[in-house]
């Protein structure tokens, strides 16, 4: 819009500008309003309109008409129904936007409500346990319980012993790494239903440096694999499948927590 | 607006007779001015027959800062008559705005006018009214 008809706009809204002082919701308004505040002229015009309003409203009324509008208003105020709120497109957006909120924070509510200490340590060992291929580790025929020597003499591993539970079945390979957080994992393939074994250094308090320790075993769950933990002498095993809880479970001495 | 009482009652009842006969059909119209613009045109139908205001061009004087004065020794009836001898759309303009009940927006919708009309029918009618006032009413002269 030129400045001219700007200037023609305002001054065409200012002709039209409210009688009473009630709060205009014309933005346009508001603003030909507020310049034209203190102007000589515009006060005139609003003692004029006001006078006139006032006596238009002593022009008596037939009181057969009159009692319509006793007690109603002039303009019916349109009811707004659960309906027509809902489908508001603010309310709606809003609601979305709370179910999702909602939504993430239950989900993270529930898939921590399993946690103990290593659980994020042994879901990334889930994501390491799809992606081996065999030949990726240093092919080792013997028992799984056996490990635990080589462990030490080899690499210098201490408690990096393979449970009682798991300790007969053979093995195809192993290997030992360092995760992105220099912890080093030895890593088991065996023979029996193509399962890994994972041992690795349990959780430490920041300021204590104690050991956080947790009874008996606990799964873990990622993308299609499960791994069942525990925790012995500061190093964690972790049993690995792609499966579900019940193809681990019958290797498990102790009932699941 | 029609500046006679019996007529306005007519309207207004045949107004009220039609919006009644629109609910009980269930065909009442969403937008919430349908009702006052029913009853303008049926205002405007309504005189019709009458004898039509001439189209003269009446004087007209800019707004006095005296006119509050002026206008409270006028008579309701008489600002009432001067409204409905107006030409319409002028006269729609005037009877809606000093109605104050509607915004500017409402008046637009209800008269069916453009905001530059319903500016220069409301400009006009101040200029005029207040040359009458002072027809009416001389003001005495400052020393």
């Amino acid at each position: 819009m030129n400045p001219l008809s700007s200037m023609r706009r305002q001054r065409s809204l200012l002709e039209c500008a409210p009688i009473s002082a009630r709060q205009t919701a014309d933005r346009s308004m508001r603003a030909a309003l507020s310049r034209a505040d203190g102007s000589a002229e515009f006060a005139d015009q609003q003692n004029f309109d006001r006078a006139v309003a006032r006596l238009v409203r002593l022009i008596a009324i037939p009181a057969e008409s009159a009692e319509w509008f006793s007690e109603k208003d002039l303009v019916p105020v349109a009811k707004r129904t659960w309906k027509s709120t809902l489908r508001n497109p603010a309310v709606l957006a809003i609601s979305i936007a709370v179910a999702v909120i909602a939504g993430v924070f239950v989900f993270n509510f529930v898939s921590h409500l399993n946690d103990f200490p290593g659980s994020a340590t042994a879901r990334k060992l889930l994501g390491i346990a799809a992606s081996t291929r065999p030949v990726m580790l240093d092919p080792v025929s013997a028992e799984a319980g056996t490990l635990s020597d080589l462990f030490f003499m080899k690499h210098g591993l201490e408690h990096y012993d393979v449970p009682a539970e798991f300790a007969d079945f053979a093995t195809i390979g192993c290997r030992v790494f360092e995760d992105d957080e220099s912890r080093r994992i030895a890593q088991i393939w065996v023979s029996e239903k193509r399962m890994q074994f994972f041992l690795f250094p349990a959780e430490r308090d920041s300021k204590t440096g104690a050991v956080q320790r947790f009874p008996g075993w606990r799964y873990v769950h990622q993308e299609g694999w499960t791994g069942a933990i525990t925790e012995h002498s500061g190093v964690c095993f972790m049993a690995a499948l792609r499966g579900g809880d019940k193809d681990l479970a019958p290797y498990l001495s102790q009932p699941k927590e | 607006m029609l500046g006679d009482s019996r007529k306005a009652q007519e309207v207004f009842h045949a107004t009220l007779r039609e919006a009644a006969m629109r609910a009980a059909r269930g065909e009442l119209p969403e937008e919430p001015f349908w009702l006052f613009r029913d009853a303008r045109w049926r205002c405007l139908e309504a005189t019709k027959s009458d004898l039509q205001p001439e189209s003269v061009d009446l004087e007209e004087r800019d707004v006095a800062s005296e006119a509050e004065s002026q206008i409270q020794r006028l008579d309701p009836m008489q600002l009432a008559i001067w409204i409905s001898a107006a030409p319409d759309p002028q006269r729609s303009a005037l009877a809606l705005f000093y109605l104050d009940e509607f915004d500017y927006r409402e008046i637009l919708d209800i008269a069916e006018l453009k905001l530059s009309e319903l500016s220069r029918f409301l400009a006009k009618g101040r200029r005029q009214l207040q040359a009458w006032l002072n027809s009416k009413f001389p003001q005495q002269s400052k020393l």
